[in-house]
């Protein structure tokens, strides 16, 4: 009995191992993203003051942040300056992890082997990978939305109100945690609505469904009221949608042709780098194709679910590469099942061991040997290596000027505030514009306003370049000790 | 010395000096096509170096100065790069597109051209990358008759201003790369290798090389 279950379930334990180990190996030595950085900050203020209050304008849903307040608590950091990269980035890291298994789950009627075998192809997706050691909501918004699709399916099938009321706090959360959450609700619902064959196992389906919608926005006004300590974040979760459609209606600068996030999923070559997830892609659409020649309900919804996932995130112009993670988890479903259905057992060996080394090999490349390069197309206008020298830079000039400032004068300069935060906010400012006085310990000055800054600079500056990412450049002025 | 054979040595001296310069020409580069693709970032006035407008100057060389790195070999700290040959640094194409570069690995790296022969070196020319605004850190240029750099080490460049290639501390200026690549006076320095160190660059760690030229003469 014991060892049936170790034969069954030790694959899997694995599995999450692999996911696991993917998704935190070396959390810190990618430089923080200016998005990443921004968040960072605005968590830092949660972790050491607990402060935190939605801001429907620039930023996402609460659920990020808070998810972070544990887990800090765990590692020791109770302040902007002791928060790690690894604290932040092991949320999204340990959704990840999550969503293989909930993908695992939710893939059990094709049976054990398809199942695993979507699981394995998630758990090496290079876009899922990459984007689970990223400190951004997209991961955690993937992995509500699989376990809100599985509680739903358990408690369609079985009538439980345990699973109506999980279904209600992973609805909740995805609300909480990205503005966009609705539309993949909605994709789920039409894909699960026309290949339903059953009626809900629950007599009781008015019932159930309040207590699903009525728990869900519960979880999600806790989050946005800051838990009861700021009503105007209830009204803020409203007001957001303003924005959002405005920055998907365009004039974001992120406007890109509706095809972009196929191009993601196909062959790249770019400076010498391949960045190609052709066999993937195509097992996975020959498997939605499959879908409606064979009676499985399940491939047949995933591939509805996709394409609607698909359609909705290419129509509007606003596309920003993370949004990919949203497509993984259907393709890996229908990619699974197309090799499932291969009926000669050893093609279907080699054919599964081929896609997994694939991936794994295009995993390798984007997330652990070019994670930060311009040329990868999941890092997006990345901060540049450059970013990590920031502080020891800083470091040194005040050890050299305790009395001096640190002037960052630049139209852009995130994610400098990260790296500077353990300074006393007293000896770091920001301009956009250069100051009056542009003196200081260390002055970086975006390359645009290095020439302005120049000509107000008193005394000898020694000057070197910094990169903030590729093709932003900074000068950085130091000053020159006076000779003895 | 009465005032006819003062006058005589000054016109032999200017006679000399005018001989040189008849022996002095302008360098001669073939500079590939600018290319950075779409609209560039507004970088204005980045260089450390004052921004030029116009033609870059002549670099003044020794007549008979010629290419000598065309083709030789080339060795390099990361000898087995992931993108790219060592041989692309003397092939003599300098386009700058895909496949005409080669990239070495994270941290200080350097390349080494043989020259086959002792050289008076008077000029080298380095093309890194020029698709897109990028600085390389702590660029090294050397030039020795040993191979393995530990004696006679002659530095024609060297911006490395916190030592942290190990190489000694530089003062030279860090630049933008550019189409045109960076033009140094070889100083007539003498040896029979040239290597080249950086450190990553403003973009990411690696280091690059679309061409190197090393312009001179070989010492009989």
């Amino acid at each position: 009995m014991f060892a049936s279950a170790l034969r069954r379930w030790l694959p899997l334990a694995l599995l999450t191992l692999l996911a696991f180990g993917l998704r935190t190996y070396e959390l810190e030595r990618r430089p923080l993203h200016a998005d990443e950085a921004n968040q960072a900050v605005k968590t830092g203020e949660l972790v050491e003051h607990g402060r935190y209050a939605f801001d429907p304008r620039d930023h996402h849903g609460p659920t990020l942040y808070y998810a972070v307040l544990p887990l800090a608590w765990l590692r020791g950091e109770t302040t902007l300056a002791a928060l790690s990269e690894t604290t932040l980035r092991l949320v999204p890291a340990l959704a990840g992890t999550c969503s293989v298994l909930f993908l695992f789950f939710l893939a059990r009627s094709l049976g054990f082997g398809p199942a695993f075998l979507a699981a394995a192809l998630m758990a090496v997706a290079p876009a899922s990978v990459y984007y689970s050691r990223y400190f951004i909501q997209e991961t955690l918004l993937v992995s509500f939305t699989l376990a809100a699709t599985l509680a739903t399916q358990r408690w369609w099938q079985s009538g439980r109100l345990g699973w109506a009321l999980a279904a209600g706090v992973a609805l909740g959360l995805m609300q909480a945690t990205k503005a966009s959450a609705p539309v993949f609700v909605v994709c789920a619902l039409a894909a699960a609505l026309v290949f339903a064959r059953r009626r809900p196992a629950t007599p009781h389906l008015s019932r159930n469904l309040a207590l699903i919608f009525g728990t869900a926005l519960g979880v999600a006004a806790l989050f946005y009221s800051s838990f009861g300590t700021h009503a105007a974040g209830l009204r803020d979760a409203v007001a957001t949608y303003t924005f959002t459609s405005a920055r998907a209606a365009g004039d974001s600068g992120h406007e890109k042709p509706w095809w972009y996030y196929a191009t993601l999923f196909g062959w790249e070559k770019n400076g010498g780098l391949i960045f190609q997830q052709v066999g993937f892609c195509a097992l996975a659409f020959t498997g939605a194709l499959l879908a409606f020649a064979t009676r499985q309900t399940l491939l047949r919804a995933t591939a509805v679910y996709t394409l609607l996932v698909f359609l909705a995130l290419s129509l509007p112009p606003y596309k920003t590469p993370w949004h990919v993670v949203h497509l993984v988890p259907g393709l890996a479903v229908l990619a699974a099942g197309t090799l499932a259905l291969i009926p000669w057992r050893t093609l279907a060996v080699i054919a599964t061991a081929s896609l997994l080394f694939l991936q794994f090999n295009q995993t390798q490349l984007v997330a652990f040997l070019r994670e930060a390069d311009a040329r990868n197309p999941y890092a997006y206008v990345h901060s540049s290596p450059d970013v990590l020298k920031i502080r020891a830079l800083a470091q040194a000039a005040l050890a050299a000027r305790p009395a001096g400032a640190i002037r960052i004068i630049s139209e852009e300069y995130w994610p400098i505030p990260w790296y500077l935060r353990s300074f006393p906010a007293g000896s770091v400012g920001y301009w956009s514009t250069p100051p009056a006085d542009c003196d200081g310990a260390l002055i970086i000055v975006s390359a645009a306003q290095a020439s302005a800054v120049r000509a107000r600079l008193h005394g000898d500056y020694h000057e070197s370049f910094l990169g903030l990412r590729p093709g932003f450049l900074c000068v950085v002025f130091t000053p020159v000790p006076p000779t003895p | 010395m009465n005032r006819s054979r003062f006058s005589l040595l000054l016109a032999l001296l200017a006679l000399t000096g005018a001989a040189q310069a008849a022996d002095s020409v302008p360098l001669q580069i073939e500079l590939p096509k600018p290319l950075f693709a779409g609209t560039p970032r507004p970088i204005s006035l980045p260089n450390l170096e004052k921004p030029r407008t116009g033609k870059r100057p002549d670099l003044m060389v020794p007549a008979g100065t010629i290419n000598l790195s065309k083709g030789k070999t080339v060795t390099s700290s990361d000898s087995l790069p992931v993108i790219g040959e060592l041989t692309f640094i003397t092939d003599g194409d300098k386009s700058g597109t895909d496949g005409t570069y080669v990239e070495l690995g994270p941290t200080p790296q350097w390349i080494q051209i043989d020259l086959g022969a002792t050289a008076k070196v008077a000029a080298v020319a380095i093309w890194h990358f020029h698709s897109q605004a990028r600085v390389y850190h702590d660029v090294v240029v050397q030039v020795s008759n040993d191979a393995a750099f530990k004696t006679g080490v002659t530095t024609i460049f060297n911006n490395d201003d916190d030592d942290s290639s190990k190489l000694g501390k530089g003062t030279d200026q860090a630049y933008i790369e550019g189409y045109e690549g960076k033009l140094l006076d070889g100083k007539g320095a003498m040896g029979r290798y040239v290597r080249l160190s950086s450190n990553g660059n403003t973009s990411d760690e690696l280091n690059h090389y679309c061409e190197v030229e090393v312009h001179g003469s070989l010492v009989k």
